[in-house]
């Protein structure tokens, strides 16, 4: 009981542990894991990212002529890193310190998703009707 | 009958941090009877980790089971899966996981610590636990990137290496922490108000623990010998120095310092490990499909923690099935509360530091 009485008279006097927030900015975390960052000019599209994503917040839509499209949700993501880790590419796909999400529409995902579905089957289809014709 | 007054306590309290339902039946100030309900929070992780994902992915699922033993649930997966394909992880990984899991352990035990003392009515030493576990907090996300869900193991090894400079940081506040950890080991194990509060409520004998399966620090506070680090070889825990902690006696004041011991026993962990960690490999690639069955036993921060698995050569897993060690305490709670005086119900709950998004998961 003694010790926290010092303890706390202590503390009366000696500087405050918190930040003042809204105040004063936080510090920011270094090593933090946050936003995705994505460079369409260096994609190759394998779609390794599409398939290892854990909540599916990186999504494809596939063109008619078989080109695709790169969609990403940042408040679908849990920023765990692993489409990083999975990108064979080095430097698309790059995961900054930054932490708040981007002043960014998101477009309506649940249609998106669905387009991206629907543009697989019918690009794999196409694909498919392709190679018979071939034979 | 009609003397009894039922007294809900929960889902809601101001007591718990988490939503668990107790009902009692009192008669003046005696308590006669008890029903529990932990099932508020239930999202079915165990069903989607075994329809929706894939057995690359569920890692990170289950560790948002639970945000203060996120790593033990990751752990207890990422080992079950890695046994069941025969993947030998590298050695520096090992250590690695060490290293966040025992610093995992510190930080929820502190929380533990600190919030049966605001229960017990002392917000001074509430603080200052809270102000001291910041440092481990830090330290958390300056090796694994983020203050909760840290996703730092993964299937053959870890995400992320520790760097030197990272390493000096942890080595600076791990050493102010031991002393904070020492000062507040003192503290729990001297105060007099805390000893004529805590001293003799909510006894756990060790018979009872026996038979009640009771796991964890209240377990080992009961002087039970049970600890899934001694029995179940998952991680090197000998070589980096692990001591079991028993104490005799069973009460919430055993609790605590039970759990303050455990703290610096960890601290001495992590400093072993930073002192003699290998070189090498953090990473080794799996693949394969899995297939058969297998099961680990983990020592999360509350208990012993259960994951079972069944795969048959599909991306996606079978069962998955996930026993949490407050599950297994809920009974001796149940026992304990009857002939007891209400007023040291919120103690003697937290005491035993329940996790409910565990348990309903």
């Amino acid at each position: 009981m003694k010790e926290m009485l010092v303890e706390t008279i202590k503390n009366l006097f000696s500087k405050p542990a918190t930040v003042k927030y809204p105040q004063e900015p936080s510090p920011p975390p270094a090593n933090y894991r946050g936003l995705i960052v994505y460079r369409a000019p260096l994609c190759i599209f394998c779609t390794k990212c599409e398939m290892v994503c854990p909540p599916g917040a990186i999504r494809f839509t596939y063109g008619e002529d078989g080109s695709k499209k790169f969609h990403y949700n940042p408040y679908l993501c849990i920023y765990c890193g692993e489409c990083v880790r999975a990108c064979p590419k080095p430097g698309c796909l790059t995961q900054v310190e930054e932490t708040a999400p981007p002043e960014t529409e998101v477009p309506d995902w649940d249609a998106l998703e669905k387009a991206a579905e629907e543009s697989k089957k019918a690009f794999l289809k196409a694909r498919a009707a392709a190679k018979a014709k071939k034979k | 009958m009609g003397k009894r007054i039922t007294v809900p306590f929960g889902s809601q309290h101001v007591a718990l941090p988490e939503p668990v339902r107790f009902v009692f039946q009192t008669e003046n100030e005696k308590i006669v009877d008890v029903e529990v309900d932990v099932g508020y929070v239930h999202r079915g992780i165990e069903k989607a980790c075994a329809t929706k994902f894939k057995y690359m992915q569920v890692g990170y699922v289950v560790a948002r089971v639970c945000g203060l033993c996120a790593i033990s649930h990751t752990l207890g997966y990422v080992t079950a899966l890695e046994r069941l394909m025969g993947v030998e992880v590298p050695k520096r990984a090992l250590y690695l996981r060490l290293l966040v899991s025992e610093l995992d352990r510190i930080h929820s035990h502190l929380l533990a610590m600190g919030h049966t003392a605001e229960v017990a009515g002392y917000e001074n030493l509430f603080m200052q636990t809270f102000r001291h576990r910041e440092l481990v907090m830090e330290m958390l996300e300056l090796l694994t990137g983020n203050r909760v869900q840290f996703d730092f193991a993964c299937p053959g090894g870890v995400n992320r290496d520790l760097t030197p400079e990272v390493e000096k940081v942890l080595r600076e506040k791990l050493k102010l922490l031991e002393e904070k950890a020492l000062w507040l080991k003192d503290v729990y194990e001297n105060d007099f108000s805390l000893a004529l509060r805590w001293k003799g409520i909510g006894v756990v004998t060790e018979k009872m623990a026996k038979e009640m399966n009771v796991v964890g620090p209240p377990a080992r506070a009961a002087g039970l010998k049970t600890d899934a680090r001694a029995e179940f070889n998952y991680l090197p825990f000998k070589e980096v120095g692990y001591k079991m902690v028993v104490l005799k006696g069973g009460s919430i004041y055993e609790r605590n310092l039970l759990r303050a011991l455990e703290v610096l026993n960890s601290i001495q962990m992590c400093w072993n490990v930073l002192d003699g960690l290998p070189e090498g490999e953090i990473k080794v690639p799996v693949k394969g499909l899995p297939e058969g069955e297998m099961f680990v036993r983990i020592e999360a921060p509350r208990g012993e923690l259960f994951y079972y698995i069944r795969g048959s050569q599909k991306l996606v897993l079978d069962r998955v099935r996930i026993r949490v060690p407050t599950f297994s305490n809920i009974p001796v709670m149940k026992e304990l509360f009857v002939g007891m005086d209400y007023a040291d119900v919120p103690a003697t709950v937290i005491s035993f530091d329940p996790c409910l998004s565990c348990t309903a998961r």
